[in-house]
């Protein structure tokens, strides 16, 4: 039930060349990202969901990195674009924010200098046009007092004032898509919640797309249309924000949401866990990955990597066992 | 997963890991391009300085004034000096004085500087005493302190040790005492006087042993530095007296005669280059292995 | 701001005392009268007592040495034995082609190793990057004075391009006066163009590993600017560092090379004084060079100020 996808990705995968040898993070993954909508990447640290958003943007060192697969926004292919080329799509139509944002802004230039600086570059206007519009950015992203602020440096500023400086640059040309990597997790959680009601205040009013990755299904819950849970390198699960919820079809999803602790859950029962450890990107086991650690798994999960099927209602699951759990499993919280 | 209980040999496992360790070890120092090239460097020049001697066919000091000035041939690799000398066996002789003074000056200096380093780091009215005097003879230009220092001393091996141990000290009583505040205050330093050590123990014992990784290094560079200090002192006449060899004394010769006589300079000049080297790769391997993050630059 | 400063500028003291001390009972260790050496071996014993007394050299130390240090804060450094100068007019008349000589090569060194630097950086682990370390370990380890005869050997033997040695002052032309201090320019320099790249280098390697170069290619900022705007400015802290103490000290290693090129600085000025025992002028010139170093640490110090905005802001509170 897409409509208008703005942003294909078609099996994408990036691998590293490390000193151990070839490293694949992200492997064969796919999803599309449609108009206005907020698509949920999920997963535990190291499961790609971070490499995924850089390899969209190509912002790794190409000479160390081999990219696969394609990725296809506004009928360009972006990882076949030249370097120069690709230049003009980053901030410009497809803009990132990181996760931590005083490690994420220059500490030597002020904030109005960098902001300025991601107008400047895509657009040709004067410098006091584009002073003119950073102060329209910073009043857009809720900081008081913005002709104060713009001379300011990023260590001046608080933890949430950060996050909204970058989420000001990424705004600056007016992208149909933004990456959110994490936006949150290194902020308090007051602030936290600001920002994320400010990125869905953006995402409602600027019909932007928006990827937002991150490890907590809460917000999740909250604020997505759609998910992607992925697990070591590959999607495991994709459906609407309520199907996942409600009906996930792979074990690795409903460990996750048995794994939230309930306000009325009881307490003198253990909190559940999913057994074992995610292993290593070197020593990826046979099979489907989930394997070792899941619980209903047999000789066929282990020998054959299971496909990423289709179940109805555009939820998808890669799990030979996928039906025959779901039916055993229980409704989780919406 | 049952869990069993099964009897652990605990020797066995101990030699094992030991092995594991050592073998770790080496496969480092052998990746370690620069500590192998360095060290490999240097063992050659020690072995020269060492059984040179007794391998060459020429007496360093026998003039021949009949064969004075002759290029690089077969029977003089290195060609003759000014007064008919070979200048291969000077060099191989010189290797010994000026290697042997850089050792020297390492090893003084490394003493001394440790026992400065450690008793500053410990007592903070001594800290303040010794580190003042140290940033007065940093703050001056090494070599002219060490050129005031033969002037009044006298020219003799022995002084240009002093003298150049003198000005190389501070270097390492920094490094050392800089370690050693950063040990002091770790939580062992807290228990060991806890149980009742006293301050001598804990210095000698405990704090002292763990700064000898970096004092190491350090002292890997200072014997560079002498080397190099030795001979400008020679070469400037206020070091090693002649006719002795020291390759400053070569150079110093060389000099007078650049114009006849490029091979008086060249190859002296090409020895000391490659013993330095040598030990800026030893001690850059050294510093990767003991302490792989640090950034320190050398002196 | 200025309260640093002068804190700085307090803490130099007790340093400029203690090295004008060392200095001071270093020159007292001496052997050699310098009254015997101005007389020459004829004099009689009478003469020497009376130039002795007359040079005040007869005093206990003590006594000499405050009296210098009087004198000294009044700006009067005493009388060259040697030479027909004050103590102050033999350091002022010697200071150009030293500094000349210090910037000159510390031009050469900042021009050659910056660049280099970089390139190491951005092609790091290639040969381009190999080579370049090579180089820089090879610059760092030929001491300056060898590399001196070196040069010589190719320049003014084989090649006859340059003058051995010598000295020609500004007011001689431009290229006549670079003409006498390219070589020995280069001599300095070059190792301090060495340990210049690699801090480059290894300043720039850290910096682009940063949060914040990921944002700017983000951003879409072209490849070019990442590295000159965003990186380098960062870079540039630990670079200047590098600069200020490589500054100090080539002008303590010109002595030498001065010596080697005949060239009238304050370097050879204090070589030939220990030489011939001209207490006067090495004090002089000792306390002057310390002072300077001093002074130059500082004006690093107020470097920093400007090129790292945290540093100024922390400082203001």
């Amino acid at each position: 039930m897409n409509k208008d996808p703005i942003l294909n990705v078609k099996e994408l995968s990036t691998s590293f060349k490390t000193e151990r040898g070839v490293v694949t993070a992200v492997d064969g993954v796919s999803f599309d990202l449609s108009k206005g909508e907020i698509l949920g990447v999920v997963g535990e640290s190291g499961c790609g969901k971070s490499a995924t958003a850089q390899s969209i943007l190509r912002l790794y060192d190409e000479k160390q990195t081999i990219h696969e697969g394609e990725v296809w926004f506004e009928g360009q292919e972006l990882l076949g674009l030249r370097p120069s080329e690709m230049d003009k799509v980053r901030g410009n139509h497809i803009s990132m924010i990181f996760q931590d944002p005083l490690s994420s802004l220059n500490p030597v230039f002020t904030i109005g200098n960098q902001i300025a600086e991601a107008i400047l570059i895509h657009k040709k206007v004067s410098k006091r046009e584009a002073y003119a519009r950073v102060l329209e950015l910073l009043r857009l992203t809720g900081i008081p007092a913005p002709e104060k602020r713009v001379n300011e440096y990023p260590h001046e500023l608080s933890g949430g004032m950060r996050q909204r400086v970058m989420i000001a640059m990424a705004l600056a040309c007016e992208s149909k898509v933004m990456i959110a990597d994490e936006p949150t997790t290194a902020l308090d959680v007051t602030i936290q919640a600001q920002i994320m009601s400010m990125i869905v205040e953006l995402n409602q009013k600027l019909d932007m797309g928006v990827i937002l990755i991150t490890h907590d299904l809460g917000v999740v819950a909250e604020v997505c249309t759609r998910v992607v849970v992925m697990y070591l390198g590959q999607v495991v699960e994709e459906a609407d924000v309520k199907s996942l919820f409600t009906r996930p079809l792979h074990p690795y999803t409903q460990g996750l949401m048995k794994s939230i602790p309930q306000l009325d859950c009881d307490r003198s029962k253990p909190l559940h866990v999913i057994e074992g450890t995610v292993p290593s990107l070197h020593h990826i086991p046979e099979g489907c990955r989930f394997a070792p650690r899941c619980p209903f798994a047999d000789d066929l999960c282990r020998s054959k990597m299971p496909p990423l099927e289709q179940y109805g209602s555009g939820q998808k699951a890669r799990c030979w066992h996928a039906e025959t759990i779901s039916e055993k499993g229980e409704a989780i919280r919406a | 997963m049952t869990s069993s209980t099964e009897n652990i040999d605990l020797h066995a496992v101990k030699t094992a890991l030991r092995k594991e360790h050592n073998s770790i070890l080496l496969r480092q120092i052998m990746s370690n391009r620069s500590l192998v090239i360095g060290f490999v460097i240097i063992a050659f020049l020690i072995l020269v300085a060492l059984f040179g001697p007794l391998v060459i066919a020429h007496d360093p000091n026998a003039m021949n004034v009949l064969n004075r000035f002759a290029p690089p041939s077969a029977t003089h690799w290195f060609g003759t000096d000014n007064l008919g000398r070979d200048v291969l066996s000077r060099v191989i002789y010189g290797a010994r004085i000026s290697m042997g003074i850089g050792v020297a000056v390492a090893i003084v200096a490394s003493l001394a500087g440790l026992i400065v380093g450690v008793y500053s780091s410990y007592y903070t009215r001594l800290d303040h005493l010794l580190m003042r005097i140290s940033d007065g003879i940093m703050a001056f230009p090494g070599l002219l302190l060490a050129l005031a220092l033969m002037a009044a001393l006298g020219g003799r091996a022995s002084n240009v040790v002093l003298a150049v141990s003198i000005v190389a000290t501070p270097y390492i009583a920094r490094v050392v005492r800089s370690e050693a505040l950063a040990l002091k205050e770790q939580t062992f330093v807290e228990a060991t006087r806890a149980l009742g050590a006293s301050d001598t123990r804990i210095i000698w014992r405990h704090i002292a042993p763990n700064t000898l990784s970096s004092l190491i290094v350090q002292a890997t560079f200072i014997f560079a530095e002498a080397i190099i200090v030795e001979a400008a002192l020679s070469f400037l006449g206020a070091g090693i007296p002649p006719p002795a060899p020291s390759w400053g004394n070569i150079l110093s010769d060389g000099k007078t005669y650049i114009y006849k006589a490029w091979w008086m300079t060249f190859f002296p000049g090409m020895t000391i280059t490659i013993a330095i080297i040598g030990l800026n790769l030893f001690g850059d391997g050294l510093r990767d292995l003991l302490d792989p993050h640090s950034s320190k630059t050398k002196n | 701001m200025k309260t640093y400063l002068l804190k700085r500028l307090l803490s130099a003291i007790p340093v400029l005392f203690i090295v004008s001390t060392i200095v001071f009972l270093i020159l007292q260790m001496t052997p050699g009268d310098p009254a015997l050496v101005i007389l020459g071996q004829e004099a009689t014993l009478e003469e020497v007592e009376d130039l002795r007394q007359q040079l005040k050299l007869d005093r206990p130390i003590y006594e000499q040495y405050f009296n210098w240090l009087f004198n000294a804060l009044q700006g009067d450094l005493g009388e060259s034995y040697f030479m027909n100068d004050s103590v102050m007019e033999a350091i002022i008349s010697h200071l150009g082609p030293t500094i000349s000589l210090g910037i000159l090569a510390e031009i050469i060194a900042i021009t050659l190793a910056i660049p280099l630097g970089i390139l190491a950086a951005r092609r790091k682990g290639t040969m381009t990057d190999q080579s370049v370390m090579a180089f820089s370990l090879l610059g760092m380890s030929i001491p300056n004075f060898l590399l001196s005869l070196f040069l010589i050997l190719m320049f003014s033997v084989f090649w006859r391009l340059l003058p051995v040695a010598g000295y020609k002052p500004l007011s001689a032309g431009l290229w006549e006066h670079l003409k006498y201090l390219l070589l020995p320019a280069f001599a300095l320099g070059t190792a301090h163009a060495a340990l210049i790249a690699r801090m480059t280098r290894s300043a720039m390697l850290e910096v682009l590993n940063a949060n914040y170069i990921k944002t700017a290619r983000a951003k879409g900022v072209k490849e070019k600017w990442v590295i000159y705007k965003h990186a380098l400015r960062n870079a540039f802290l630990p670079i200047l560092t590098v600069i200020g103490q490589s500054f100090l000290g080539l002008m303590g290693g010109t002595a030498i090379v001065e010596t080697i090129f005949a060239i009238p600085g304050i370097g050879q000025l204090i070589v030939n004084g220990v030489m011939r025992r001209d207490y006067a002028v090495v004090q002089g010139a000792v306390l002057y060079v310390t002072f300077a170093f001093v002074f130059i640490n500082l004006a690093i110090d107020m470097l920093y100020g400007i090129v790292n905005p945290q540093v100024r802001l922390d400082s203001k509170k």
